[in-house]
């Protein structure tokens, strides 16, 4: 499940008091999405006891944060049957390999950002993705062409 | 750069490195995998390759003999197999019979289309997958062939330069795919659905409303229909509408026709037996002819057989358990690199080459193309050798 800012900001104290830097209690929740910020830049919550219980659930909820790469792409290789659709939709392999992975054979660049190993797709190099870095898109290619789920992105 | 002989796509660029095979599916990584291969057995104890060669020898020397399999081995092997059948006058059989044999044997007679699947992805506009579940049954159909690959003249993406149709009794994994510039066709009659097209030409309103958008996304060009096994089901038998559908259709736009979802090589038996003998399956060497009762299963529950080569294939757990069960009645030889349910109940088991590891031979893909699989390692016990010499003790 795509976690949301307002999720987040639901546990968040929400007094706005500045001290992790943002204006926002609002604004915190979405940097702590993409993982601009930490958890532990929110001093309150771990000061004051009566923010307890919420903190435990934050936690919880960010769990999934941890095992997701750089850009929220979390593989389930589980679900995944190695069909490499994912592969062979990605924009960024079709312009880098047009011969290879943009016409539907295997990658013959040496740094793809997915590649199909022993029957599921692995991730090897998230700094090609567009929703990699600061000025990032937010592609959903191929998670759009992954009929099992096996793909899903941490906002949805 | 090896094939993959996992399923019919014969896909060509499978690496393997350090251990690991990349660009394989699941399904295709799984052949890779040696770690159940076969031992030489005679009555269930260990012995070596000859003894067993031997034994089966005077096991099919004898009595009404099947040679049942065939589609996962080589079209080498196949010619020696069919040449043995022919020798001991044997019945012949292979999956074909239950899996997509019919469309085979209609594009062999030249009564509908067919093209390559090389074509399909430089020309194809309409992709049509009817009655298959390609993601499941053939996972890099899509991503390499038909729908996601750029080509030739269909080089602007799945998204503007290709149509998916999916026509299934259920939303399978597939039809999750047909979003934007596509259509999924509930179907609970395949008929209706064939109806619905001549329906449609006609200008009449289809009973599957959604067939006259098809139609007119046909129209404007390139299209191919893959064909499963929910279609052969679905039609049973009924193919006159079906032929006269393509007919129809390519008087107005350009269809095709290629069955999908099938063994490695069982398009290769098929046209093989059909080149030889008119038929493509279910042949009986001592008649001379090819009849629904000479199928394997049906040779089995009526006991006209005393013995049966089963080779490169697992009937025990492919066919009904009514089936399979008077197999372990009869003697049964199995060649097979892998143990399976089958050479568990088999009197004699004689392991043969894995084929693109260590053996390998001419292929046939499911459009016909041949393709010459090259192996990793050679291997003695391959088999081609493996079915000479049991063709010269015979």
């Amino acid at each position: 499940m795509p976690i949301t800012p307002m999720e987040v900001y639901k546990l968040l104290p929400k007094t706005n008091c500045r001290k992790c830097g943002e204006t926002t209690c609002m604004s915190f929740a979405f940097k702590l999405i993409n993982r601009e910020k930490t958890l532990e830049e929110c001093t309150p919550l771990f000061e004051d006891t009566k923010y307890s219980s919420q903190l435990k659930d934050l936690q919880n909820l960010l769990e999934p944060l941890k095992e997701a790469t750089e850009t929220g792409l979390i593989v389930d290789e589980d679900l995944c049957s190695g069909c490499a659709n994912c592969v062979v939709v990605c924009p960024v392999h079709a312009s880098d390999d047009p011969y290879g992975m943009g016409s539907g054979l295997g990658p013959t660049i040496d740094d793809p950002i997915l590649r199909i190993e022993d029957g599921v797709v692995r991730v090897v190099n998230m700094k090609k993705c567009r929703r990699y870095g600061k000025n990032r898109i937010l592609c959903v290619a191929c998670r759009e062409n992954c009929p099992s789920d096996a793909i899903r992105f941490l906002e949805g | 750069m090896v094939f993959c002989t996992g399923c019919s796509c014969l896909c060509p660029d499978i690496r393997i490195e350090n251990g690991r095979v990349y660009n394989a599916c699941r399904k295709g990584s799984s052949i890779f995998n040696e770690k159940k291969r076969a031992k030489p057995t005679v009555n269930g104890k260990e012995t070596d390759i000859e003894t067993a060669i031997e034994r089966a020898a005077e096991i099919l020397s004898s009595g009404n003999v099947a040679i049942y399999g065939l589609d996962t081995i080589p079209i080498e092997a196949q010619k020696l197999a069919i040449g043995l059948a022919e020798e001991l006058e044997a019945y012949i059989d292979d999956n074909s019979s239950f899996c997509l044999g019919d469309f085979v044997e209609m594009i062999l007679r030249g009564e509908i289309p067919s093209t390559t699947l090389d074509d399909v992805k430089n020309n194809a506009y309409v992709i049509f997958y009817w009655g298959t579940d390609p993601y499941n049954s053939l996972s890099r159909h899509l991503s390499l062939y038909t729908y996601y690959p750029r080509g030739g003249k269909r080089q602007r993406g799945y998204e503007e330069d290709r149509f998916l149709v999916v026509a299934d009794i259920r939303k399978s994994h597939t039809a999750k795919l047909a979003k934007k510039n596509a259509r999924f066709i509930r179907v609970d009659d395949d008929l209706k659905l064939v109806e619905s097209f001549i329906q449609a030409m006609e200008g009449k309103a289809p009973q599957y409303p959604d067939v006259a958008r098809v139609l007119s996304e046909m129209k404007k060009g390139y299209s191919v229909i893959f064909g499963g096994l929910g279609l052969k089901y679905g039609l049973n038998g009924r193919y006159e509408e079906f032929t006269e559908m393509f007919r129809r259709l390519n008087e107005i736009t350009e269809v095709y026709f290629i069955p999908s979802g099938f063994h490695s090589n069982m398009r290769g038996f098929n046209e093989l037996l059909f080149e030889k003998t008119g038929y493509i399956n279910r042949y009986s060497f001592k008649e001379g002819v090819s009849k629904a009762e000479f199928e394997f299963s049906r040779l089995l529950i009526e006991e006209k057989i005393d013995s049966a080569l089963i080779i490169g294939s697992d009937p025990v757990n492919s066919l009904p358990f009514e089936v399979s069960r008077k197999l372990g009645e009869i003697n049964t030889v199995v060649v097979d690199p892998l143990n399976s349910l089958t050479s568990m109940i088999a009197d004699v088991v004689i392991p043969s080459a894995l084929t693109p590891i260590g053996q390998g031979g001419t292929m046939m893909r499911s459009d016909g193309v041949r393709v010459k699989v090259e192996p990793l390692r050679e291997e003695e016990w391959t088999d081609v050798k493996v079915l000479t010499s049991l063709k010269e003790m015979v």
